[in-house]
């Protein structure tokens, strides 16, 4: 059996994933606080006031140039990737997976469907390489980070963006529309964080982002007698209702937050129309849009866990392997050859 | 269950290193690129026809001038708006299935209260 629930790709993809996730969080970080500097005020001072933070902004954003462009050859030119592109195709199994998530969640179905399941645990030979939500999330992802390179890279001069524009205002209505872009993608990653913080079987972060492949032991043909996926022999953890109570609701306000905040402050210098928003707006928008920040940093350190849980791992994998050791349940010790 | 590891097709060396050198080239270039847009300052800031009598910080007055930038920033705010309730909907759906899920699972209460 291939155990697909703990490691699922390859190291260049694990650690493309961490690498982008840091680039992408210090973009969100510092294209936020330059387009909510009403409500993240605090962060612009934290990273260095206006200069600093778009410095920031900038070198992070040649990061971003440089990595997408890495991962686009990189498909292109190896195998691994190019057969990769077919299975991130969309099927017509994804479209039944969310129906089947919709009819779960009403509670007319008893399992999610293959293409849905983020824990497999004895049926992961039936699971694809990516969820259907995970292929949702790559195509979109891709589509935003194309649109918001080539219109950063319009913005990096602004003197020569404004040469583009009949005026001023026309030229910071361009830099609105690169904020505006991003915006389905940070409550995308806020998602993102609750579908792979707080699955219950991998609260609080699923490893198989971190870990690759190529590390995770498999067994030949042990586990077949089982039926379903084997969940109920996992124990939960004890602060997981409380944990997914709260961090769901900071999930949801973080989203609304930042959707409403930008239709209501679009930061034209000449507003479009009059928004009418008073003190009381102002307060929950500004303590919604920083819960939003709040859940991105979240995100932020369950990556940076990730990648210490692949560390502890790997030195664990090796000590093993080196001990030969077999496991509680009678496996026998294997070698390579 | 063994400890061996399966074979796994993964990415050359080569074909990582030659990615990560156009990647970084390419970066490189972009921003180069885009740093070195000439203004033309005869075009820059010039009084905008379009306010009447004119003068110093009339472009700001004249606002938004260009209909198909207006167009694509009203575009993309329905599309934060379509996609956000989206989001929040398979957030919900997520919420709910965990749930389920994790009722499923043994719960740590009831074996500390079975061995008590």
């Amino acid at each position: 059996m291939t155990n697909l629930d703990h490691g699922k790709f390859t190291r260049v993809t694990t650690l493309f994933h961490s690498l982008l996730a840091l680039d992408v969080f210090l973009l969100f970080f510092t294209g936020y606080a330059i387009m909510f500097n009403s409500e993240l005020w605090w962060m612009v001072t934290l990273m260095g006031g206006a200069t600093g933070v778009t410095a920031l902004h900038r070198a992070a954003g040649l990061g971003l140039v440089a990595l997408i462009v890495f991962w686009m050859v990189l498909m292109v030119i190896s195998p691994t990737g190019r057969s990769n592109f077919r299975e991130i195709l969309p099927r017509k199994a994804d479209v039944d997976a969310f129906l089947q998530d919709v009819q779960f969640m009403l509670g007319r179905t008893d399992e999610r469907h293959p293409h849905a399941r983020q824990f497999a645990g004895y049926e992961s030979d039936e699971v694809p390489l990516l969820s259907y939500v995970g292929k949702g999330v790559v195509f979109i992802f891709a589509v935003e980070l194309l649109l918001l390179t080539i219109s950063g890279l319009l913005i990096w001069s602004k003197t020569g963006l404004m040469q583009y524009f009949a005026t001023r205002t026309a030229a910071m209505a361009f830099v609105i529309f690169h904020g505006l872009l991003g915006v389905i993608m940070v409550m995308g990653v806020m998602f993102h964080i609750f579908e792979h913080g707080m699955h219950p079987a991998f609260y609080p972060v699923e490893t198989k982002a971190f870990i690759p492949r190529s590390m995770i032991p498999e067994s030949h043909g042990e586990d077949d007698d089982h039926e379903g996926t084997g969940i109920e022999a996992l124990e939960l953890a004890p602060s997981w209702h409380s944990v997914s109570t709260i961090f769901g609701s900071l999930v949801v306000v973080g989203i609304v937050s930042v959707l409403m905040g930008s239709i209501v402050r679009e930061g034209y210098p000449v507003p479009r129309e009059l928004v009418v928003s008073g003190d009381v707006t102002n307060l929950l928008l500004t303590i919604g849009i920083n819960i939003g920040m709040f859940v991105l940093f979240v995100g932020i350190v369950l990556s940076m866990y990730g990648n210490v849980m692949r560390v502890r791992w790997e030195k664990e994998m090796q000590q093993r392997q080196r001990e030969g050791e077999t496991v509680a349940d009678g496996g026998e010790p294997q070698t390579d050859d | 269950m063994s400890y061996e590891t399966p074979e796994v097709d993964g990415y050359s060396p080569i074909s990582v290193l030659v990615s990560a050198v156009v990647g970084i080239a390419v970066a490189l270039l972009s921003v180069w690129w885009a740093s070195g847009f000439g203004p033309f300052y005869e075009t820059l800031f010039r009084v905008s026809p379009t306010v009447e009598g004119g003068g110093v910080g009339s472009d700001w007055v004249a606002g938004n001038t260009i209909p198909s930038l207006d167009f694509l920033i009203a575009l993309v705010h329905a599309a934060d708006v379509i996609m956000g309730v989206f989001i929040l909907f398979m957030v919900f759906l997520h919420w709910a299935s965990f749930r389920r899920l994790a009722a499923r699972m043994r719960h740590p209460e009831e074996s500390e209260s079975g061995e008590a």
